[in-house]
């Protein structure tokens, strides 16, 4: 039912198909639209940053206290007639549940959602053991008549189209159905589930809490499938993992003002239920519900003590994670998870079902930061997913991350291969930016995007004669280039010097800096990507600069924000560190904020000018306004369609996966053409190469420039 | 600023209009259960989604037989309440009932219960369910209407927070429900879809206090 990649070869081909699934594209495109927009919606009502904190400092602080909560839950659960087990493992709570079942002659059971049921693999063990189990909830019944596994956590089956629906109902009912009919498919299952909820001797739910002040557990639900699952059988079990424990009710109140706005953009849900003891039950013997709790470890109590990775409990599997991802949007939630699904579902993959079937899977993250953003907990999603891939490659070796790394780990040998790049590469360029004449048989599904061509000279060897001489500066600014513009677009840091000229600022560029260390950080390259923030930090080490800026935006998440955790237990780094990051500025930040130029400063000549939103500068570094008021000051900004979503670069990513990263490039340079615009601007080499490479294939009529070059190019004389 | 309880029911009834439900404010008990009345008599009666032993109409939209008398459950009226809203369903072809809702599983036409408070911010109602008759009546029921007293309206959900442990509280045991709108769904192709297996509407009776 549920099956991970086994081969990148493997997932590639699985790629190619939900790529070429134009139904599932067209639903996840409209979907995500909305999504974004209403969910918009429904926070200007509350205080999303600050419910956010909140959850997230509660479930630490319920993460710490598991064993605790655990203990008087179970306490005040049994004071009220439940039973409660703790189930070590999937078989575990298979066996428990399956128990459960036999002692209470159990013959039938209905089931409402749960991804902790979906993680054990339930179903399959209790129909193995003679039981007649029946999902309950539209999507997952649909999913179980198909034998397939859930695409979404909230919508789990999403992926399907309402003809494939009907198919499945007229298999189901044996009669015709209107295919065309929304609304009266859904009603096939009220008609079709009644008699079910009343043959059934047990219900099995999940739990979206479990209260430990008063052992209650509650269920977040919009069918009222949940509340026939927990009312009408004599025996209710509910499973939920250890993560579900909260000390009170009062973080569960709080949790609801964001789990539904996230999931689902509403306010609430139709029903919360608060199931508090077994409660009366007319068709229990005693008139009493025969009412279980089991919770579910499964690795959740070694996860608990591990310092980075605690955070995942904070999850509260809202699925928003998904829901604003790009990759999921192009290729869906069976692509993009085994079981649980989105960027935690790549976490929980490698936890809770084995890096077997992670390692293929947890690739498949661009790095866009879209998920860090919405998480309910706060969690550093694309971080954790980094992570992972470094524990992968110490526990497996990565070959070519390996070359890569013993490379880039040593600047000399790194920056004279790049050199010799730009000589080896001359038969293919023909003297423009892009490697024209590559032969197409080394491009396959690369070949989306003209490749850029490794500049001439590079800017380390632009500098001696490009240092501007500046007396009495207004202040003093280091440049950190970064590879794409230090070797592909010197002309980009060229134009940032012409304006610190103008407003006499005077600049160093030391020359021991490398590459910052994102790309090996992105292949789980950890120990090389810590020996070049090193060496980065030691390079701009004592020169007490103003500002130490970087024209690339993906550079500058990581100096600033990455390398103190890289760094974090390296005790003769620590204050270098933290000195070094807090010194980093993008560009945009520097120029509008710490130079304050306007439009004073600057020519317009009305020039119709779109932008493209760099992940790592808008979601971040939260960087919005700045280089959209610079584009005013210089021309005549006109918005694009979908501004912030990834253009499809995300580094190495592209190379990985190049027939994403292709459609996401297609999305973005249709949404610049709606604009009209002549000129694109963007804060990043790397989109730059993306959108440059991508306009030049599609011949379009628009040129792609980094801000730096606008405004040099407006620069008031 | 806390708001007015003025402002409380105008948002209530906002929030109450973008979940599909119906809002009506009543100044009496009475008026109340003549609108219940109403409802009841002049919505198509119940389809049965199972098997009833009981006179049965034409087939409904759905396929499936109707009650040829409707079902009008109210398990946590008062005596003389309910009385008084069999009184209003005479020569109507309603059946009032208060108890055993289980012999009706197949499905009923309207259940009556009572809400405990109402959330303005996201126009929820909190129930207290624990009796199972109550519950269902929330449940098998084709129209929901629940009787709610206006001036016990609050404004979020972690300000009735009390409330909600006064339920749980020294080792009682409970079943309480947030209502906030029909049953709905958006499970497939994630266009919204009202009444799946809960209530296909849902009418809230703002009470006078």
């Amino acid at each position: 039912m549920h099956t991970a990649p086994t081969s990148a070869s493997d997932y590639h081909k699985k790629l190619d198909e939900a790529l070429h699934d134009d139904f599932l594209r067209r639903t996840l495109d409209t979907f995500a639209v909305s999504y974004r927009e209403s969910r918009a919606a429904v926070f200007k009502e509350v205080d999303e940053r600050g419910l956010i904190k909140k959850i997230a400092d509660a479930k630490d602080y319920a993460c710490q206290h598991m064993d605790e909560l655990y203990e008087q839950f179970k306490g005040e659960a049994e004071k009220r007639g439940v039973k409660v087990h703790l189930a070590k493992d999937a078989a575990d709570a298979r066996r428990i549940i399956a128990q459960i079942g036999h002692e209470n002659n159990v013959r039938r059971i209905v089931k409402s959602k749960s991804m902790t049921a979906e993680e054990i693999e339930l179903n399959p063990e209790l129909e193995r053991q003679g039981f007649i189990v029946d999902e309950t909830d539209l999507g997952e019944w649909i999913i179980q008549l198909r034998h397939e596994g859930p695409s979404h956590m909230v919508m789990p089956a999403i992926h399907l189209s309402r003809y494939q629906v009907a198919d499945v109902f007229e298999k189901e009912t044996g009669e015709k159905q209107d295919r065309e009919d929304i609304q009266r498919l859904v009603k096939v299952a009220r008609v079709q589930l009644r008699r079910k909820f009343i043959a059934a001797d047990m219900g099995i739910s999940g739990a979206n809490f479990a209260v430990a002040e008063c052992g209650a557990m509650a269920t977040v639900t919009n069918e009222g499938n949940a509340r026939m699952v927990t009312t009408l059988p004599r025996v209710h079990v509910a499973i939920c993992g250890l993560d579900k424990l909260i000390p009170t009710l009062d973080q569960a109140l709080t949790t609801l003002l964001v789990l539904p706005r996230n999931a689902t953009a509403q306010r609430l849900t139709s029903y919360v239920s608060w199931i508090c003891g077994a409660g009366e039950c007319a068709s229990a013997t005693g008139g009493e519900k025969v009412m279980h709790i089991v919770f579910l470890d499964n690795g959740r109590t070694t996860i608990a003590k591990d310092p980075l990775f605690k955070q995942i409990f904070r999850c509260v599997r809202c699925g928003a994670c998904a829901n604003v991802c790009p990759v999921f949007r192009l290729v869906g939630g069976h692509k993009m998870g085994y079981i649980y699904i989105g960027a935690i579902g790549l976490i929980l993959t490698y936890f809770f079902h084995g890096k077997d079937k992670a390692k293929i899977l947890c690739q498949n993250c661009v790095g866009c930061e879209s998920c860090a953003n919405v998480c309910a907990g706060g969690i550093d999603l694309p971080m954790l997913i980094r992570e992972i891939r470094s524990r992968l490659t110490e526990e497996e070796g990565n070959a070519p991350g390996a070359l890569m790394s013993a490379a880039m780990k040593n600047r000399k040998i790194f920056h004279s291969l790049l050199k010799f790049a730009s000589f080896a590469q001359k038969p293919f360029t023909g003297g423009t930016q892009f490697q024209r004449h590559l032969p197409a048989m080394f491009l396959g599904k690369h070949g989306f995007k003209a490749l850029p061509a490794i500049a001439d000279k590079s800017f380390r060897d632009r500098w001696p004669n490009l240092k501007p001489q500046v007396t009495n500066p207004v202040m003093r600014i280091a440049i950190f280039a970064g590879c794409a513009q230090d070797f592909v677009y010197p002309e980009q840091l060229e134009a940032f010097v012409s304006i610190l000229k103008a407003k006499n600022v005077a600049v160093e560029f030391p020359m021991e800096q490398t590459c910052c260390g994102l790309p090996l950080e992105m292949m789980g390259q950890r120990a090389s990507a810590k020996d070049v923030a090193k060496q980065n930090i030691n390079a701009f080490f004592g020169g007490n600069y103003d500002a130490i800026v970087t024209l690339c935006a993906s550079c500058a998440s990581h100096l600033k924000y990455t390398y103190p955790h890289l760094l974090e237990n390296d005790p003769e780094m620590a204050g270098r560190v933290r000195d070094f990051a807090d010194r980093v500025m993008d560009f945009s930040s520097f120029v509008h904020d710490k130079l304050k130029m306007t439009k004073d400063d600057f020519t317009n000549d009305g020039e119709k000018i779109t932008y493209h939103a760099s992940c790592h500068l808008c979601r971040k570094l939260n960087v919005r306004d700045a280089p959209r008021d610079l584009i005013r000051d210089a021309g005549d900004y006109v918005p694009c369609d979908e501004e912030e979503v990834c253009c499809g670069f995300g580094g190495t990513y592209s190379a990985k996966f190049p027939e994403i990263s292709a459609k996401l490039l297609e999305k973005k340079l249709d949404n610049v053409a709606k604009t009209g615009a002549s000129r694109l601007v963007v804060d990043c080499p790397g989109c730059v190469m993306q959108l440059k490479g991508g306009a030049e294939k599609r011949h379009m009529h628009v040129k792609v420039q980094h801000i730096s070059e606008l405004l040099a190019e407006h620069l008031k004389k | 600023m806390p708001e007015t309880n003025q402002e409380l029911i105008e948002n209530f009834k906002a929030k109450a209009a973008l979940v599909n439900a119906t809002v009506v404010e009543k100044s009496s008990l009475a008026e109340a259960l003549a609108y219940i009345v109403d409802v009841c008599d002049t919505k198509q009666a119940a389809q049965l989604l199972s098997d009833e032993n009981v006179e049965k109409g034409p087939n409904g939209p759905l396929g499936c037989p109707t009650r040829a008398t409707k079902i009008l459950a109210a398990p946590d009226l008062d005596g003389d309440s309910f009385t008084k809203l069999e009184s209003l369903c005479e020569g109507k072809n309603i059946s009032c009932i208060r108890e055993n809702l289980r012999k009706h599983l197949a499905g009923i036409d309207v259940g009556v219960s009572y809400a405990e408070l109402g959330v303005a911010a996201s126009a929820t109602c909190m129930a207290k369910t624990d009796r199972e008759d109550v519950r269902l009546a929330g449940m098998i029921s084709e129209i929901h209407v629940i009787l709610l007293d206006k001036t016990k309206l609050y404004p979020d959900l972690p300000s009735i927070a009390p409330q909600l442990r006064a339920h749980m509280s020294d080792g009682q045991r409970s079943y309480t429900t947030f209502i906030t709108g029909p049953s709905r769904t958006a499970d497939i192709e994630r266009v919204g879809a009202i009444g799946v297996h809960g209530p296909l509407e849902l009418h809230i009776i703002l009470l006078e206090g």
